[in-house]
C-alpha cells in the first residue's frame, strides 16, 4: 500500500522530480510505494498500477533466463 | 468498424450534451479569432501557431478546437501542473499566470501559456488557457530557435509559472523584466496581450453558458462528455488486436554532433488500454532535438487521434485509456538543463509517424506512410533598412504528407503537430526585407507508390536592398537514409534542404560549404547580406504500395502537371508515355 509524500523544494531549486514509471513531472507530492522490495516514486496510484501490470512483467520477459 | 458507444448513457439528454460540447468548442474557436485579429506577429495572425483550451476546476480539459495538436496535448500537463504547483487557492478572479518552462509540461521554450481562472458566483469553476509560440524570446539566436543550443539558457528566457496579471492589473515589473530580454519587445507586449484578450473572451462566454444552464448542469455535462469520450476511445482501442507493436526511426543529427539519433517505441494493446513505451530510445542528446514529456505525450495522442474515430469529443476522457512511458534523460523526455526547442517541430512528427507505423500491420486502412516531418524552421531578423526597427520572424514551411491505402498524401502541409498555415508572400515582403524569388511545389519530392506521397515545396528568398539578415535554421530529412519512409512497397519521399547562393555566385551550395557549419540542416546566426539568396526545400512524404500499380491515368496526370518528371514516371512507375 503506497502513501503520498510532499516534495520539499527550496526557492532556487530547478530540477524537477519525474515519476519512476511514466517519466512525467511531479509538481508537489509523490505517490511512494514498495514494488518488489524497492521504494518507487510515482505521479499517481494509476502509475503504480501501470508499473506493476506492465513494466514489471516486461522486465521479467526481457531478463536473461 | 463501428465502435460508437451510446451518447448520453448518463443522466443528461444526448442532444443537450451535444449542444454543450459544441459550446465548449465554439468558445475555443472564438478565442482563436480574437488571437488572429489582435496579435502583432504573423506567427499568430497568419501562422495560427497557438491553441485555446477550457478546463474544469479539477484540471480536466473539457474543450478544445482545431488548433495545434502539440500544444493541445501539452496544455493538459501545463495547466494541471501549474495549478498543482501554485496551489488552487492561490488563484483569484482576474489573475493570469504566464509560463513557458519546457520542464513543466511545455512543448518547447517559445511556447508561452497563459492561464486564467474562471470564477462563478465567487467560486472557482474552471480555467481557460491559451498556448502560443512567441516568435522571439531572446537567447543566443535571433528568433529563439538555436539549432546548436546545448542547454536551455541559450534558447531564450525561461519563465516558471508567475502571475503576470493580478486581479486584472498588469504586474508591470514582470512585464518589463520579460520584455528587456526579448529582441522585439513591442511584439511581445502585443502578442501576450492578444493571448490574454482571448482568455477574457472565453471567460465571458463561459459565464454566459453557466448563466444559461446553471453551474452544476455544465459541470455534470462536462463530466458526462469526458466519460463518453473515454468509453468511445476504449471501444476503439479494444477493436485493435491485442499485441505488442514496435517501430524504430532516426533523425539525421542533433545539430551539435553529426550522428544519427535513435527513437524506439513499443505500442502495447491490452484490451481497452494502450501503452506507448519509448524505452530503447537514445539517451538525451547535446543538441536541441530532445522532446519534452509534453511533446512525446502530445505525439502519442496525435497519432492515436489520427487512427481512431475523428468524432470522439476531444477532452481529458479521450486520453484516459492511453498510457505513456517516456524515460527521463532520453530524447523522448529531456531533463534540465537539456535543450529542446527543435523537439516540438522536428521530433514530434516523427514520433507520431512511429506510433502509426507500429500499428500499420493491424490498421493498414487507417494509417499513412511517413510525412516530411520537418517544419523547416527558418529564423531571421535584423534592422529593417526602410524603418530602422529591429524585426525577427519565425518561419515554417509545409512538407509532403504520407500516402494512404486510399489516397495520395497532402502536398505542402505544415507538419502533423501543427494546424498552422504558411505565411503569404505578400505578408513576408511587406514586413521583412526579403523578396520571394520562387515558391513552388517540388517535382518528384513525393515518394512513389500506388498512392503517391505529398510534395514538398521550394522557396527561394533574396535579401533585399541595404539589408543585413541574421539567419538560423533547423531542418531534418536532408541526407542519407533519413527520408520519409513508405509503406507496403511505397518509396521514400524526397529530401529537404537549405542552401545559400552568395551574391555573385552562380549556384546554391550547402551552409557547411559556404559558412563551415557542423550540420547542413541545423545552424545558428549566419549573417546574410543584400543579394544573397536562400533556398528552402521541404521534404516530401512517403508513398503507399507498389508504384507500378498506380493508376495509369493518375501517372499521366502527374506528369502533365509537373508533379512527377517524365524520367521518374518511366523509371519508378513503369510509365510508357511521352
Amino acid at each position: 500500500m503506497g502513501h503520498w509524500e510532499p516534495i520539499d523544494t527550496e526557492i532556487w531549486d530547478t530540477v524537477i522530480t519525474p515519476c519512476d514509471c511514466c517519466g512525467q513531472v511531479v509538481a508537489k507530492q509523490l505517490w511512494v510505494a514498495d514494488v518488489e522490495g524497492t521504494e518507487l516514486r510515482f505521479c499517481s496510484e494509476r502509475c503504480e498500477e501501470l508499473y506493476r501490470t506492465h513494466v514489471v512483467p516486461q522486465r521479467r520477459e526481457a531478463a536473461p533466463a | 468498424m463501428t465502435t460508437t458507444p451510446a451518447q448520453g448513457a448518463g443522466k443528461i439528454d444526448p442532444v443537450q450534451l451535444a449542444i454543450i460540447n459544441n459550446s465548449f468548442v465554439n468558445i475555443c474557436r472564438e478565442m482563436g479569432i480574437t488571437m488572429t485579429r489582435t496579435a502583432f506577429s504573423p506567427i499568430f495572425n497568419e501562422g495560427l501557431d497557438f491553441s485555446c483550451v477550457l478546463f474544469d476546476n479539477r484540471g480536466n480539459m473539457i474543450g478544445q478546437a482545431e488548433f495545434c495538436p502539440a500544444q493541445l496535448a501539452a496544455s493538459l500537463f501545463i495547466v494541471r501542473w501549474t495549478v498543482e504547483e501554485l496551489g488552487i487557492d492561490s488563484f483569484e478572479p482576474g489573475d493570469v499566470v504566464l509560463h513557458n518552462d519546457p520542464y513543466r509540461g511545455g512543448a518547447h521554450i517559445p511556447e508561452h501559456s497563459v492561464i486564467r481562472p474562471v470564477f462563478y458566483h465567487d467560486e472557482l469553476w474552471g480555467f481557460v488557457a491559451n498556448v502560443g509560440h512567441l516568435a522571439e524570446i531572446g537567447g543566443k539566436a535571433v528568433g529563439s530557435f538555436a539549432a546548436d543550443a546545448t542547454e536551455v539558457f541559450q534558447e531564450g528566457l525561461r519563465i516558471p509559472p508567475i502571475k503576470i496579471v493580478s486581479r486584472d492589473e498588469n504586474n508591470l515589473d514582470l512585464w518589463r523584466l520579460i520584455m528587456a530580454n526579448h529582441r522585439t519587445p513591442r511584439n511581445t507586449w502585443g502578442d501576450i496581450n492578444a493571448q490574454i484578450g482571448s482568455l477574457r473572451v472565453a471567460e465571458r462566454r463561459l459565464i454566459e453558458l453557466l448563466d444559461r444552464y446553471g453551474s452544476q448542469f455544465i459541470t455534470n455535462a462536462a463530466d458526462e462528455l469526458m466519460d463518453y469520450s473515454e468509453r468511445w476511445m476504449r471501444a476503439e482501442i479494444e477493436a485493435i488486436p491485442d499485441g505488442k507493436y514496435e517501430f524504430t526511426d532516426y533523425m539525421e543529427d542533433d545539430g551539435v554532433v553529426d550522428q544519427p539519433v535513435k527513437f524506439h517505441v513499443t505500442v502495447t494493446i491490452d484490451g481497452d488500454r494502450m501503452i506507448v513505451d519509448w524505452t530503447g530510445s537514445s539517451p538525451q542528446v547535446r543538441g536541441p532535438i530532445n522532446a519534452t514529456y509534453g511533446v512525446t505525450s502530445g505525439a502519442v495522442y496525435n497519432a492515436v487521434f489520427h487512427v481512431t474515430d475523428s468524432r470522439i469529443p476531444k477532452n481529458s476522457g479521450a486520453y484516459r485509456p492511453i498510457y505513456i512511458i517516456a524515460p527521463p534523460g532520453t530524447v523522448t523526455n529531456v531533463v534540465y538543463p537539456g535543450p529542446s526547442v527543435g523537439g516540438n517541430t522536428e521530433t514530434h512528427p516523427k514520433l507520431v509517424d512511429m506510433v502509426t507505423g507500429a500499428l500499420a500491420p493491424v490498421m493498414r486502412d487507417r494509417v499513412a506512410a511517413a510525412e516530411g516531418a520537418s517544419a523547416c524552421n527558418f529564423l531571421f531578423g535584423g534592422v529593417h533598412p526602410k524603418t530602422g526597427d529591429f524585426y525577427a520572424n519565425y518561419h515554417l514551411e509545409g512538407c509532403g504528407w504520407g500516402a494512404k491505402d486510399y489516397d495520395d498524401g497532402n502536398d505542402a502541409t505544415i507538419v502533423v503537430n501543427g494546424n498552422c498555415r504558411n505565411t503569404p508572400v505578400e505578408i513576408f515582403e511587406t514586413r521583412y526585407p526579403l523578396e520571394t524569388v520562387e515558391y513552388s511545389l517540388l517535382t518528384d519530392s513525393g515518394g512513389a507508390g500506388r498512392h503517391r506521397g505529398g510534395l514538398g515545396t521550394r522557396r527561394i528568398m533574396r535579401i533585399g536592398k541595404g539589408a543585413e539578415v541574421t539567419a538560423s535554421a533547423l531542418f531534418d530529412r536532408t541526407k542519407g537514409e533519413f527520408r520519409a519512409w513508405g509503406l507496403e512497397g511505397g518509396m521514400p519521399g524526397g529530401y529537404g534542404a537549405i542552401r545559400v547562393k552568395r551574391r555573385g555566385d552562380t549556384e546554391f551550395r550547402t551552409f557547411p560549404e559556404v559558412f563551415g557549419t557542423v550540420s547542413a540542416s541545423k545552424f545558428t546566426n549566419i549573417v546574410l547580406t543584400e543579394g544573397d539568396e536562400v533556398m528552402l526545400d521541404a521534404p516530401g512524404g512517403g508513398g503507399f504500395g507498389d508504384p507500378r500499380e498506380r493508376d495509369r491515368d493518375a501517372v499521366a496526370r502527374d506528369v502533365t502537371e509537373g508533379i512527377v518528371s517524365p524520367e521518374a514516371a518511366r523509371e519508378l512507375y513503369g510509365w510508357s508515355g511521352e
